[in-house]
This record gives structure tokens, C-alpha cells and sequence, in this order.
């Protein structure tokens, strides 16, 4: 089957799934399956097609799965968020629109690709700048300062400013690998580099702890430092920077955690919860509880218990950052390890167009993205399931909200432009028609 | 690159191993610990939305109900506070309390004998139904007793001295269980203590209808008969503690009938004295005083003084109810169910069946003998006694025009205030259907203030209302 056909097929099921999904939420609240039920699903599926013909016109040759699994995500997310508050779905709905919107206008903006790594420092600046602007305008909501707002509309710049550091960081990475991979001694098997080259590991610490500091959010903080260091450690091919990354932003962490409350807090209330149970263990805990009601299979949708009888939410943040407390509660351990699956996959996909990549700077893009996708997934569902401290970010696609939900189908569209030149180049080698190519990256 | 890039690949796999790990232990390993966590206040929830049981009067009252909002179904009590607060409530907030609570399996439909049912029904996808409650109690009666006390503080119990089924039930103040949480922290604050059950678990001095208690020890050991002979002065010294008649009155030359149906104080002192503490304190416990009571109900037992402790003066004392004496209006009740019943006082009970939402009985409570408190002689002696109390006595405001009202009234003194009025009887004296003890506190004379609400009772009882 043609890789394109293939995504289309694969949107179908998607589709299919979802429409069940809402036929199902929508037969609990009216007793009779309408039209109405179906509209929603419908909808996404005409949307996703939409949306699969602009792909195929402007990246025709790139990863086919990509789409597929952000659509089951996304609508997935909006079915749980119709569930949880019915309302706020339309919205998301609408943000969806948006979102695929942003998506083809980039495809088609930055078809040439590598153009974009001549302006890294423009795109660095602007994206240290969204940082910048948060830090000084952002309303502090729940202890941290994610939040910006132009009258009541709120914006998370630092979902966008993740993309635009990825792609700087990407960039310049390119410029100056070689010169960073250089090692003169080798220590325990590893290669020391020159102590100037450690600078821009130092930079990328600084920076992290900066956020830290002034966000009071560890959760950005550690996505901004791990994707770096992920990308660093590809690009240079140096466990080095890694291992001293690790020890430089543990030190830092340390020292922050006996400086700030805040870091504090979140860390003793991730070690027990149940010393405040009513307060700041609350919604570790009621994540905890909705999860282990979940079971093996789950409530079913639907079946949650999403509020108390008067009236008040058992999960606080349920559509956004504890979204996947009430799908583990309502689908269960298999719902739940489906949708750890579908993000594995999203990483292997991303990861597998940065090894298919023809040039450096596609490369580099597509890791840093795929790493801070799969750092920025596995830092909120280890957060909701106690395995790490909890910290206030989205899950990409799922979670309620315009910034994230934008921001990530602009990382995709990025990712799919990263992966068009390698299927391009990909074909070129398998193509026995064309002479002289003989090496690929 | 690609080595870079794979092994990155791995890194992840690690990190989402782990994520799968974790979920595992939170959704099945840990889930029965979480599940049943203090702070989890789920399975309240889950019981919510489960379609709890009626609570019925056996005239077919509904006392407590469901109203259906959204998932969950809110209980509420069609009576308002009137079987409050034995009854108890269902609250998501505060728990559980009275029948709510003691028959709760039952209510939620946990009980054993639904297992089978709630499976099937699990299985043909019907929601879960509790079971069905029907007490014993009378609705009649009920309001009878409820109306009768007013909003005076105290409480009636009326019970089937033949089979022990409670019939009515009542203490004052109240709470409106449909308003509970609003309510609560005035509850909590109120000191009337509104909350609080003064039928079962209230405990009084019971003044001169404890005398019922030593009559029976008296005669059944042979100290005195109905015609033994006192003289009285208006005074009588025991230990060095002068005892006096109500009202400083004297009554010169009568028999132990007329002390009884005249209530006096001086000879009944005197008579406790000679029967002795020991004595006394065996018959208070024949008739279950400072005994539990034999039901899941609860509630406060009296207390009889350790005879051991005892001198003359707190044994005379305690012969016309004071001392350090202490019972509550149920024992009493019980006391007069004895006297009765032939000296058999029957286990009391307040459920009479459950039933499941079909309909179809699955538990039914059989009267059964609580104890033998006195020789069916003794109770026949002191039912004659009973009645005369009623017919010239101090009793007369309990008397029901043909019918054979049998009673005893009760003055009880309090460190503070005016005292407690006391009645316990039962009628028809033949051939007893109900038996009855009121207290209202702090109200002045049981003849004046507690006979006309037990005669209220009792009337309502025998259908003469």
C-alpha cells in the first residue's frame, strides 16, 4: 500500500473509535442513540480527511502513522473532555480546527525546510523571548507562572516556545557539533572534550534553573533540560554531556529544594502524599484513587465518578492536567497502557524519520522534537501516577487547552517536514534509476 | 548518529516501561489498598448511587426514601424529624447514624442473603437494590407520642409488652434529617442535644416509678404483703438521712397497698432498708437494669449502685428512685412490658422484616423471651397494684374511661430545677397491648405532667382515639 494510502486507512479505525467513544458518553446522558451522537464523529473524520489531502499535496513521501495516532489522541482528548465538561469540548473542538489550521499553514510555509535553520537566532531569540514574557507578565495558577493572559484569553507560551527552542538548539547544534565532539582524554572509557566546549551545556543548565526559579515549575524546567541533553548527546555522540548534565541539573535541583518552598513541596507531597490529604496531597491523591477505581478494565466511559454528590470535582484539573486520571479510571490499565503505546509509537516514528534524515539539521529537528513530545508525555503521566513529582504541563493532544493543543500540531507539521526530505532521499537511494548516489546519512 | 538516535529510542522504551510499570501497581496491585484508603471517599460515592432500601413503619409510613439526582440517590425523610433521632441519617458528609447506620448492609444490599440475587441481577444488568426495611413501629402511635410530649424535653417509648415490638419511639428535641447538613454545627452546639436519643440513652433518676422494682423485691421475697400494715409521720430516718414524703405529706396508719398507690416515700424507704441492697440490686437486674439491651440498637443501660458501697441511707434512698440511681426511659418501659407480660419481659425489636424490592420477606424477627424478671404471682400482685394507682391514685390522669389502665407515676428530684415528671403502665390491664413509660424533664409531677401523655399513647394504641 502507498504510504499515503496507509494513513488514510489507518484514520478510518481512528475515527471509527472515537465516534463509538462519544456514541457511547452521548447514549448515557439521553437513553437513545440520535443522529446528534454521531455528528462528532462525523465531524473529526471529515476534518482528518481535509487535513490528510493538504498533507498529501504538500509532504506527500513523509511518516504515514504520525497523523493517524495525533488524531486518535486529540479526538480522544476532546471525547474525554466532552465527558468531563461538555462545554469546554466545543471549545477544544474548535481549537482542534485551529490546531490543524496552524498545521497545514506551516506545511505550506515552511516547505523549504532547511531555510528555517538561517534564522535560528531569530527563533531562538523569539523563543527565549515567549520564556521571558511569561516569566515577567504570567499569572501564577496553582504555584506556577505558565500563564499568560491578553484580557481573559490565556496563552501558555512556553508550549510554543518548546518548538521554537528545539528548532534554534537544533540548528546550532549543527554549526558547532563537530567542534563539541572533539575529545582529548578519556576517563572511565568516556571522552572528556575540552572544558571551553562544555559552555553551551552550561548555558542550556543555567537557562533550565533559571525557569525553575522564576516559573516555579519543575516540570518545564526538566522538559527544556532533558530535551536539550537528549539532542546534545545525539549530536555530539558524547555520553559525556549527558552524565555531567545529569550531575550539574541534580546539584542545581538539590540546592533549589532546600532555596525554594515550592520545589519542596512538590517533592515531599511526592514522596507522601498523605501527610495533607485534604490539601496539598489532594490531587496527587484523588488521581491515585480515580486510577486504582479504574482497575484492570476500567469503569467504562462514562461510569467515572467525576464529581462528588454536591456538586464538586473528586479530580481537580481533570481536563487538563489530570485528563489521564479519569481515562485510566474509566478505560483502565489497558486504556490506559494504549495510550502510553501511542505516544512510545509517536517517539519511534519521530525518532525513526530523524534516522532516515538526509541532512543534520532534519535530523537534529526531529530528535529534539520527538524527545521533548516524549519527555513532555512521560513527565505529566509519571506526574498523575506518582512515579515522579507531579508538575502542571499538558498531555500533548489530550489535554484541554489552545496553546497546547496549537503548539503540538505545529510540532508535528515540523516533524512531517523533517520527515518528507528523508522519504525523498530514501526514495532516491531504492531508485536504481538515478546513478551516483551512493551514500546516504 | 543513528547509534545516538536508537539508543535514545531504548532510553525511551525505558521510560515508558517504567510508566507501564507504575500504572500497573496504582490500577491493580495497590487498587485494593487505594480503594479502601480513609481519604478516598469513593466508595461513599459508589454507595450513593446504589438504590438504598426503604425504611417503612409496619402500617406501611414511608420514613425514609430516595430522590434520584443525576447518578446518585439522596436520601430523604418524608416524616421530617419525626422518628428522629433513633432513626438516625444518610449523609455523604457525616455518615451514618441510627437504623441508617445499624441496618446499613441491609439498606445498601450487602447482606448475605441478597449476594445471589445481586448477582443475577449484575448479570441482567439491573441496577443494585437495597433491601427494605419495615419496623415495628406503629405511625399511629408514633405521632400519638409525638404530639403528646410536644416540644417539652424528654421522651415516650411504647412497646408490645407480648412480643417486645417497639411501637413508638420518641425524644425531644429533634433534628429534620433532610436539612442535616445544613443544620449540623447548630446540632453539634445545640445544648438540648438534638442528636442525641434520651428514649434509649438517657439516663435519669427514675423517682417513685422505680418503687414498681422494690414492691417486686419485697413481695416476691416475702418482706411485705399488699396488706402489711406502716404507720406513717411524714418522716423517716435512715443512717442518719431523713426521708420525706412529697409534698411534706403524712399519712399516718395504711397498708403497702395504699403506700403504692398513694406513693410513700417513708415506706417504701423503709421497706427497701429491710429488703436490703443486695436484694434490690438482684431484682433491678432481673428486670434488665445496667443490662445491654439484646438488640443491635445500642443505647445507654442504667446504673444501680454497687450494693456493696452502699450505707442505709443511700439503700432508703434508692428505694423511692433517687440515690445514685440512673435509668433510662427505654429500661423503664421494659420494667412496665415486664410487669405485663406475667414477669416475662420479651426481647424488644424495632425491625420487624426485611424485605427486598420485590417485595418477597427475607428476614423476620421472632418475639422471644429477653428474661424472667419476677414469678408470674408477683406481677399479677403488682399489675393489681398498678391498676388502683390509675383508678385512686397518683395515677388518675392516666385513666382511659372503660378500659383498665395499669400505672405508676414518678416525681423525680434533680440536683437542679423543677423535676422530672415519670409514668410507666399498660393496658387493658386484662390483657396488655401496650406498654409505656414517659419522662419529661425538668416538668414538675409525673401525675400532673407524664400520665396525660401516656394515656394519649396508650389510647391511640387500643384504638380508643
Amino acid at each position: 500500500m502507498r504510504t499515503a494510502n496507509r494513513e488514510l486507512a489507518l484514520l478510518l479505525p481512528a475515527m471509527l473509535l472515537t465516534t463509538v467513544g462519544f456514541a457511547i458518553v452521548y447514549t448515557r446522558g439521553s437513553e437513545t442513540l440520535s443522529a446528534a451522537s454521531l455528528v462528532y464523529g462525523a465531524f473529526f473524520l471529515g476534518l482528518f480527511a481535509v487535513v490528510h489531502l493538504a498533507r498529501r499535496i504538500l509532504v506527500p513521501h513523509t511518516d504515514p502513522y504520525l497523523l493517524p495516532i495525533t488524531a486518535l489522541l486529540s479526538t480522544l482528548g476532546i471525547l474525554m473532555i466532552y465527558r468531563l465538561n461538555a462545554p469546554l469540548a466545543l471549545q477544544q473542538a474548535l481549537w482542534l480546527v485551529v490546531g490543524l489550521g496552524v498545521f497545514v499553514t506551516v506545511l505550506v510555509v515552511f516547505r523549504r525546510f532547511r531555510i528555517l535553520s538561517d534564522y535560528k537566532y531569530l527563533i531562538g531569540m523569539v523563543g527565549v523571548g515567549l520564556l521571558l514574557v511569561t516569566v515577567v507578565f504570567g499569572r501564577e495558577v496553582n504555584g506556577a507562572r505558565l500563564w499568560v493572559y491578553v484580557g481573559s484569553i490565556g496563552f501558555q507560551l512556553p508550549e510554543l516556545a518548546k518548538i521554537l527552542l528545539m528548532v534554534f538548539f537544533a540548528a546550532y547544534l549543527c554549526d558547532v557539533r563537530e567542534l563539541l565532539a572533539v575529545s582529548t582524554r578519556r576517563i572511565l572509557g568516556i571522552g572528556i572534550p575540552p572544558v571551553r566546549y562544555l559552555m553551551p551545556l552550561l548555558v542550556v543548565w543555567a537557562f533550565s534553573l533559571a525557569l525553575l526559579i522564576f516559573m516555579k515549575d519543575l516540570g518545564t524546567s526538566l522538559l527544556f533540560f532533558s530535551a536539550m541533553l537528549a539532542l546534545l548527546y545525539v549530536a555530539t555522540e558524547r555520553p559525556f554531556y549527558v552524565v555531567v548534565g545529569i550531575v550539574l541539573f541534580a546539584a542545581g535541583a538539590y540546592v533549589l529544594y532546600h532555596i525554594f518552598p515550592h520545589v519542596r513541596i512538590r517533592v515531599d507531597i511526592w514522596l507522601n502524599p498523605w501527610v495533607d490529604p485534604s490539601g496539598r496531597g489532594y490531587q496527587i491523591l484523588q488521581s491515585l484513587f480515580a486510577l486504582a477505581s479504574g482497575g484492570l478494565l476500567g469503569r467504562g466511559l462514562g461510569e467515572g465518578y467525576l464529581v462528588t454528590s454536591s456538586g464538586r470535582p473528586l479530580i481537580p484539573a481533570s481536563e487538563t492536567d489530570f485528563i489521564f486520571s479519569a481515562i485510566g479510571e474509566e478505560l483502565g490499565l489497558v486504556g490506559g497502557i494504549a495510550i502510553i503505546l501511542l505516544y512510545l509509537i509517536f517517539v519511534y516514528r519521530g525518532l525513526r524519520i530523524a534516522m532516515a534524515a538526509g541532512d543534520d539539521f532534519s535530523r537534529l529537528v526531529a530528535v529534539g522534537l520527538s524527545a521533548i513530545f516524549g519527555i513532555q508525555a512521560f513527565l505529566i503521566l509519571g506526574g498523575v501516577t506518582k512515579l515522579i513529582p507531579l508538575t502542571g504541563i499538558t498531555l500533548p493532544f489530550v489535554s484541554y487547552g489552545g496553546s497546547s493543543i496549537v503548539s503540538n500540531f505545529a510540532l508535528l507539521a515540523l516533524l512531517l517536514l523533517a520527515g518528507e526530505r528523508a522519504v525523498q532521499e530514501e526514495e532516491t537511494v531504492r531508485t536504481p534509476v538515478i546513478v551516483g548516489v551512493g551514500e546516504t546519512g | 548518529m543513528e547509534r545516538c538516535t536508537r539508543r535514545l529510542f531504548w532510553f525511551f522504551v525505558v521510560l515508558f516501561l517504567l510508566l507501564t510499570g507504575q500504572l500497573a501497581y496504582v490500577q491493580v496491585f495497590a487498587a485494593p489498598r487505594l480503594n479502601t484508603d480513609p481519604s478516598n471517599t469513593r466508595a461513599i460515592e459508589e454507595q450513593m448511587r446504589v438504590e438504598r432500601g426503604l425504611i417503612l413503619s409496619r402500617d406501611g409510613v414511608e420514613l425514609a426514601r430516595n430522590v434520584k439526582e443525576g447518578m446518585y440517590f439522596l436520601r430523604s425523610y418524608p416524616q421530617e424529624g419525626l422518628a428522629e433521632p433513633w432513626l438516625g441519617y444518610n449523609s455523604l458528609r457525616y455518615g451514618r447514624a441510627g437504623v441508617e447506620r445499624v441496618y446499613n448492609t441491609e439498606l445498601a444490599g450487602e447482606m448475605d442473603a441478597l449476594r445471589i440475587r445481586n448477582l443475577l441481577d449484575i448479570i441482567t444488568g439491573k441496577p443494585k437494590r437495597g433491601a427494605d426495611v419495615v419496623l415495628s413501629l406503629d405511625w399511629e402511635i408514633q405521632r400519638a407520642a409525638v404530639e403528646a410530649l410536644g416540644d417539652r424535653t424528654g421522651a415516650v417509648v411504647a412497646l408490645d409488652p407480648a412480643t417486645g415490638a417497639v411501637l413508638a419511639c420518641t425524644s425531644y428535641p429533634r433534628y429534620d434529617p433532610n436539612s442535616l447538613e445544613q443544620d449540623w454545627e447548630r446540632l453539634i452546639a445545640d445544648p438540648g442535644r438534638p442528636l442525641f436519643d434520651r428514649a434509649t440513652g438517657g439516663l435519669y433518676p427514675p423517682g417513685s416509678v422505680f418503687k414498681m422494682v422494690v414492691a417486686a423485691a419485697a413481695l416476691q421475697e416475702g418482706k411485705v404483703t399488699v396488706d402489711s400494715q406502716f404507720d406513717d409521720t411524714g418522716s423517716y430516718v435512715a443512717g442518719g438521712y431523713e426521708v420525706a414524703n412529697f409534698g411534706d405529706q403524712s399519712y399516718g396508719v395504711h397498708d403497702f397497698a395504699e403506700a403504692t398507690i398513694s406513693s410513700i416515700n417513708t415506706t417504701y424507704a423503709k421497706v427497701g432498708v429491710d429488703v436490703g441492697a443486695t436484694t434490690l440490686a438482684r431484682y433491678a437486674g432481673a428486670f434488665g437494669l445496667g443490662e445491654s439491651l439484646p438488640w443491635a440498637l445500642g443505647g445507654k443501660t442504667g446504673v444501680f449502685p454497687d450494693p456493696g458501697t452502699m450505707d442505709t441511707a443511700h439503700v432508703a434512698q434508692v428505694s423511692f428512685g433517687q440515690g445514685q440511681l440512673l435509668v433510662s426511659p427505654f429500661e423503664m418501659a421494659l420494667v412496665a412490658s415486664g410487669i405485663a407480660n406475667g414477669g416475662r419481659i420479651m426481647a424488644p425489636y424495632l425491625v420487624e422484616e426485611i424485605r427486598d424490592y420485590r417485595g418477597s420477606v427475607i428476614e423476620k424477627t421472632r418475639p422471644r423471651v429477653w428474661r424472667q424478671a419476677i414469678s408470674e404471682d408477683t406481677a399479677a400482685v403488682l399489675k393489681d397494684l398498678m391498676v388502683r394507682v390509675v383508678a385512686e391514685g397518683t395515677g388518675t390522669n392516666a385513666a382511659i374511661s372503660g378500659v383498665n389502665v395499669a400505672g405508676k407515676t414518678g416525681t423525680a428530684e434533680v440536683d437542679e430545677g423543677e423535676t422530672h415528671a415519670w409514668f410507666i403502665g399498660f393496658a387493658p390491664a386484662e390483657a396488655p397491648r401496650v406498654a409505656v413509660a414517659v419522662i419529661v424533664e425538668n416538668a414538675g409531677t409525673g401525675g400532673a405532667i407524664a400520665a396525660p401523655v401516656a394515656k394519649r399513647v396508650m389510647e391511640t394504641a387500643l384504638g380508643r382515639r
